[in-house]
C-alpha cells in the first residue's frame, strides 16, 4: 500500500469522511463567521450589497464605546449579574439539598416539576410573565397588595423594567442550577454522611464543611453559566416586553443590542464589534471557570 | 421500626413544606397561564383576580387557533424540529464515531479545535449567518431554519463519551470478523447506545421547538413563521385579550411539556451531563 | 495450517515490545506465549492477527506471507480478554454476526451457528444476551463466534484471567476439548505458567520481548534453558541462591549439598560462585543428609511447604502432607541427583547436577 503523507495510508483519512458533514457546517457557520464578525468589526461602514467599506480602523469599537445604549447595556447586564447568579444559586442550592433528602418517588416527582421552566419557551413563558407583571391586572402586584405595597408598574417605568426581568430570569435559571446541583449530590459518597453522622455533625456543619466543598467544582460552573448566560439574555427581554429592550431602552442587553444594530440599524460594524467584545468576555469568564476547577481538582 | 424524634418530625415538615411552596412558585406561571386562557374577557380584568373561571372558556383555544394561522405555524415548527432533528444525530452519530473510534491523522488537533467552538457565543455569528443567507436567497425557506444547525458540538461531544466507553476489543473483533467500520457503527455502536442517541435527539427537539432569534431574522413572510415568532406577532395584535394570548402561549408550550414529561428521564440526564463534565 | 513468524518486531519509540521472534507452530497444534506482563506476547498475538502492524519482519500461514494482509483476510479467529461480545445482540445473533458480514445467507448462518453453539455446548442459551449468561458461557460463545467462520487460526488472548478459580479449570479443559474437536491451530497468550502448561503441546516463553525457549511444556519445565524460565515455570517457585564450586563440591554457605564425585555433569566447570537454583519438590528425605531446622510449615492441600535457612538463604522444600513436619523439627535431606541447576553470569543453563 502507498504511503502518504509520512507514516499516514491514504485509507487512514477515510475516517474524515464521517466528520464531513460535521465540518463542513462547522466552517461555513461557525468558523467563518467568527472569522468574519472580527473582520467586520474593523471595516468601517461596512455595506452588506456590495461588501465595500471605508477603511480598517478601530473606528466602530469607538462608537460602540461612546454609545449610551452599549454601555447601558453592560451596566443592565452587571446589574442583572449580580442579582440573578448568587440569588438563584443560593436558592438552587436550598432546594437540592431538600429534594436530595427526599424518599426516591417525591425526589422524582420534585425534580421535575421544578425542572418544567428549562423546558418551557422562553417566549411564551415570558408572555405569561408579563401578564403577571401587568400592573392593572397581574398577579404580582395583586400578592403584593396584602402587604400594603401600591400597584408597582412593572414594564412601564424604567426604574422598574430591570427588576422585574431579574425576577423572570431568577425563575427560570434556577431550573437548570437545581437538577446539576442535584446530579452533583448524588455523586457524593454516602459514606461520607455516614461518617459524619456517627460522629454526630450537626446538620448546617454537614451542609458547610461537606455538601458544599464537595460540590465546589458544579457551582463553580453553575456560577460561570449564570455569567455567561446573563450576556445572552434575550429572548427574555423580547417577550416580556413585546419586542422592545423596555420603556426607554431599560432593559436593553448586550446580545438585544447586536440584534438591533444589525437588524434595525444595518449598522453591521458596530455590531460585530459588540459581538466580539461579548466572545472576549466569554472567552475570559470560560477560561476562569475551566482554571478555577482544575485548581480544585488536582 | 423506631419512632422518629420530634425534632426529625418537625425537620421533614418543615422540608416538604418549603419544597411544596417552591414547587407552587415554580408551577405559578403555567397555572396562571392555564387559568387565563379558560376565563372570559370580564374575567381577565376582575380585581381581585379569579383563580379558576367560573365555566373554563375552552372556545379560547379554537378562537386563538383561528386569529392568527397557529395551525401553518404548527406544521413549520414541527416540520423544521423533526428535519433538524434528524439530520443532528445523524451527523452527532458519525463525527462522535469517528473521533471516538476510528484512525484519524490529526484527531486530537482536529478534536480541540471542534471542542474551541463550543466557547463561541452563537449570537456572535447571527451577523454573519444572516449576511450568508441573505446572499444564498435563503430567507423565507425551510432550508434557512435548518441547515445551519444540523451539527452540534456539544451533542457530538456527548455521544463521543458514550462510544467511548464502548470497549475496542469490540471494534476490533468487529474487523476481524469482516465488519466494515460503517456497519460497526449502524450495527454494533448505534443499538448499543439508543438511550444516548435518544437523549440528544429530545434535547434538541426542546432546542428546536422552543428557537425564537433565529428564525425571527430569517423570516419575513406570515406563511413561513413559526409558532414562537408567530407567537409574539399575535401577542402585539391580540393587545389586551389576554385570554387568548395566555391560550396561544398554551400551544407552545404545552406540547413540548407533553414530550418532556413522556421522556424526562433522558432529557435530566442529557443536560445534568453538562453540568458534570463541563 | 501451519505458522512461520520470522524475526517479527515491532518497535514503539525507542521501545522493543517484541525482539526479533521467530516461532514455528505445526497444523492443529496448541501453542502458549506464556510470559510476565509486559513481555510482548499480547503485541506478538495482535501481530499475530494483523489489528497490530508489525515494524519488521514477516508472518506466515502455511505458505501464504500474510504480513501486509488486513484481519478480516486472513482467516483467523481472534477471542479477546474481555470477549468483546456484542451487548445487544442474543447468543445466536452473536455467533452469526462474522457469517452475516461474509454475506452467508440467513437461513445457512443459522445452521452454522447452531453446529457451532453445540460444539462448545451451548444449545438452550442461544437466545439469551451476553449479560445473562456466566463467565465461562460467554467465553465459550466467543470461542464459537470466532470459530462459526471456520478460521485456519485460533487466536486467544488470556482466554481465561476474567473467570474465577474453579471456572478457569474447568474452562480450560473445555478450550482444549474443542481445539482437539475442530483440529484447529491455536495460539494463546497467558501469564499463567500452569494455565500453559496443563494445555499447551508446546510452550513459548517471553521476556521483555524476546522469545526465551520454545518446548514441550514437560521439556521446558525439566530442563529450562536460563534463570527466567526455571524461575517463571513451577509453583511454588524454584530456590534461588548463590552457591560455590569448590574442589569437594558444591557448597551453599559452607554446607555440602553435593560431593563433586556425585555431580552428573559438568566436570570441567571453574571452581568459584554461581547462582543456582533447586525446585522445592527436589529435596529428599535423607538419614545421611543436611540436617536442618523447620522455621515455618505451610500446608497447601496435598502437600507441605517446609521454610528452612541455610546460612542466611531462605529455602523451601515440598514434602508430601502425611510427613507431618511441625515448626522447629528438625529433619534430614539432600538433593536429588541431577536437580540442582547452575547458571553462568548472563543466566543461562550450564549444567544440571
Amino acid at each position: 500500500m502507498k504511503k502518504l503523507f509520512g507514516h499516514y495510508r491514504l485509507r487512514d483519512f477515510k475516517g474524515y469522511l464521517y466528520l464531513m458533514p460535521a465540518l463542513i457546517i462547522l466552517l461555513v457557520f461557525t468558523a467563518y463567521p467568527l472569522f468574519k464578525a472580527f473582520l467586520m468589526s474593523f471595516q468601517e461602514d461596512y455595506s452588506i450589497i456590495n461588501g465595500s467599506y471605508d477603511g480598517i480602523n478601530l473606528e466602530n469599537y469607538r462608537e460602540l464605546f461612546e454609545d449610551d445604549d452599549f454601555l447601558k447595556a453592560l451596566t443592565n447586564t452587571s446589574i442583572y449579574v449580580v442579582f440573578v447568579v448568587p440569588i438563584s444559586i443560593v436558592l438552587s442550592l436550598m432546594v437540592a439539598v431538600l429534594i436530595n433528602n427526599c424518599g426516591k418517588r417525591s425526589k422524582g416527582i420534585f425534580q421535575t416539576l421544578y425542572f418544567l421552566p428549562y423546558v418551557t419557551s422562553v417566549i411564551a413563558i415570558g408572555i405569561v410573565w408579563s401578564w403577571i407583571f401587568n400592573s392593572n391586572y397581574g398577579l404580582l402586584n395583586y400578592f403584593l397588595s396584602f402587604f400594603g405595597i401600591d400597584p408597582i408598574p412593572w414594564l412601564n417605568e424604567p426604574d422598574y423594567a430591570l427588576p422585574a426581568l431579574i425576577i423572570f430570569s431568577i425563575w427560570k435559571s434556577m431550573a437548570f442550577n437545581i437538577l446539576i446541583f442535584l446530579s452533583g449530590l448524588s455523586m457524593i459518597s454516602q459514606d461520607i454522611y455516614q461518617a459524619a453522622r456517627i460522629d454526630s455533625t450537626p446538620r448546617l456543619r454537614v451542609f458547610f464543611r461537606i455538601t458544599v466543598p464537595q460540590l465546589k467544582p458544579i457551582i463553580v460552573y453553575a456560577f460561570m453559566m449564570g455569567f455567561i448566560n446573563a450576556f445572552k439574555v434575550y429572548n427574555e427581554v423580547f417577550s416580556l416586553f413585546q419586542g422592545k429592550a423596555g420603556p426607554a431602552d431599560s432593559a436593553i442587553t448586550v446580545v438585544y443590542y447586536i440584534y438591533d444594530k444589525f437588524y434595525n440599524s444595518a449598522d453591521y460594524g458596530v455590531a460585530s464589534s459588540a459581538a466580539v467584545v461579548l466572545f472576549i468576555i466569554i472567552m475570559v469568564l470560560t477560561m476562569i471557570q475551566r482554571y478555577v476547577t482544575r485548581d480544585k481538582e488536582a | 421500626m423506631r419512632s422518629k424524634k420530634p425534632s426529625a418530625v418537625i425537620a421533614s415538615v418543615l422540608k416538604y413544606t418549603f419544597l411544596c411552596l417552591g414547587a407552587f412558585f415554580t408551577l405559578l406561571p403555567f397555572l396562571w397561564m392555564i387559568s387565563s386562557a379558560l376565563k372570559t374577557p370580564a374575567e381577565i380584568i376582575k380585581m381581585p383576580p379569579v383563580m379558576v373561571p367560573e365555566v373554563p372558556q375552552f372556545e379560547n383555544f379554537s378562537t386563538a387557533w383561528s386569529a392568527a394561522p397557529f395551525g401553518r405555524y404548527f406544521i413549520n415548527t414541527i416540520i423544521i424540529t423533526v428535519l433538524t432533528t434528524v439530520c443532528v444525530v445523524i451527523t452527532s452519530i458519525l463525527s462522535a464515531f469517528a473521533f471516538s473510534k476510528l484512525k484519524l491523522p490529526g484527531k486530537n488537533i482536529v478534536f480541540a479545535l471542534f471542542m474551541a467552538t463550543l466557547m463561541i457565543p452563537g449570537e456572535m455569528l447571527i451577523i454573519t449567518n444572516f449576511i450568508t443567507i441573505t446572499k444564498l436567497h435563503w430567507i423565507d425557506t425551510y432550508k434557512a431554519m435548518i441547515v445551519p444547525w444540523v451539527s452540534s458540538v456539544f451533542y457530538t461531544y456527548l455521544l463521543a463519551q458514550f462510544f467511548m466507553q464502548v470497549p475496542d476489543s469490540l471494534y476490533l473483533a468487529a474487523k476481524v470478523d469482516k465488519c466494515s467500520d460503517f456497519k460497526f457503527m449502524t450495527r454494533i455502536m448505534v443499538p448499543m447506545n439508543k438511550s444516548a442517541i435518544t437523549t440528544i435527539g429530545i434535547l434538541n427537539i426542546i432546542g428546536c421547538w422552543n428557537s425564537f432569534l433565529w428564525p425571527l431574522l430569517v423570516t419575513n413572510k406570515q406563511e413561513m413563521r413559526v409558532l414562537s415568532t408567530g407567537l409574539i406577532r399575535f401577542q402585539t395584535e391580540a393587545g389586551t385579550s389576554y385570554e387568548l394570548i395566555m391560550a396561544a402561549s398554551c400551544i407552545l408550550v404545552v406540547p413540548i411539556i407533553i414530550v418532556f414529561l413522556f421522556l424526562r428521564k433522558y432529557v435530566l440526564e442529557g443536560v445534568s451531563f453538562s453540568g458534570v463534565k463541563g | 495450517m501451519k505458522i512461520r513468524i520470522d524475526k517479527l518486531t515491532k518497535q514503539y519509540g525507542d521501545f522493543r515490545a517484541v525482539d526479533e521472534l521467530s516461532l514455528e507452530v505445526n497444523d492443529g497444534e496448541l501453542v502458549g506465549l506464556l510470559g510476565p506482563s509486559g513481555c510482548g506476547k499480547s503485541t506478538t498475538l495482535f501481530m499475530l492477527s494483523g489489528l497490530t502492524e508489525p515494524s519488521s519482519g514477516k508472518i506466515y500461514f502455511g505458505d501464504r506471507d500474510v504480513t501486509e494482509i488486513p484481519p478480516e483476510d486472513r482467516e483467523i479467529g481472534l477471542v479477546f480478554q474481555n470477549y468483546a461480545l456484542y451487548p445487544h445482540m442474543t447468543v445466536l445473533d452473536n455467533i452469526m454476526f462474522p457469517l452475516i458480514n461474509r454475506r452467508i445467507p440467513k437461513e445457512e448462518a443459522r445452521k452454522r451457528a447452531e453446529e457451532m453453539a453445540e460444539i462448545v455446548h451451548l444449545e438452550g442459551l442461544l437466545n439469551r444476551k451476553p449479560k445473562a449468561l456466566s463467565g465461562g458461557q460467554q467465553q465459550r460463545v466467543a470461542i464459537a463466534r470466532a470459530l462459526v467462520k471456520k478460521p485456519q487460526v485460533l487466536l486467544l488472548d488470556e482466554p481465561l484471567s476474567n473467570l474465577d478459580a474453579k471456572l478457569r479449570i474447568s474452562t480450560r479443559e473445555e478450550i482444549r476439548r474443542i481445539q482437539q474437536e475442530v483440529r484447529i491451530t491455536t495460539i494463546f497468550v497467558t501469564h499463567d505458567q500452569e494455565e500453559a502448561m496443563s494445555i499447551s503441546d508446546r510452550i513459548a516463553v517471553m521476556d521483555r520481548g524476546r522469545l526465551q525457549q520454545y518446548e514441550r511444556p514437560q521439556d521446558m519445565y525439566l530442563n529450562p534453558v536460563n534463570e527466567f524460565v526455571a524461575n517463571f515455570l513451577g509453583m511454588p517457585q524454584i530456590n534461588m541462591f548463590e552457591g560455590e564450586l569448590r574442589d569437594e563440591g558444591i557448597f551453599l554457605a559452607d554446607k555440602l549439598l553435593r560431593r563433586r564425585e556425585d555431580m552428573s555433569e559438568g566436570h570441567d566447570l571453574r571452581n568459584g560462585r554461581y547462582r543456582m537454583g533447586i525446585r522445592p519438590e527436589n529435596f529428599e528425605i535423607d538419614p545421611e543428609g543436611l540436617k536442618e531446622r523447620a522455621l515455618h510449615v505451610r500446608m497447601t492441600g496435598r502437600d507441605l511447604l517446609v521454610f528452612f535457612n541455610i546460612g542466611d538463604t531462605e529455602l523451601r522444600l515440598l514434602a508430601h502432607s502425611d510427613h507431618n513436619f511441625k515448626k522447629g523439627d528438625e529433619f534430614s535431606i539432600s538433593v536429588r541427583p541431577g536437580q540442582i541447576m547452575i547458571f553462568d553470569g548472563d543466566g543461562r543453563t550450564m549444567a544440571k547436577v
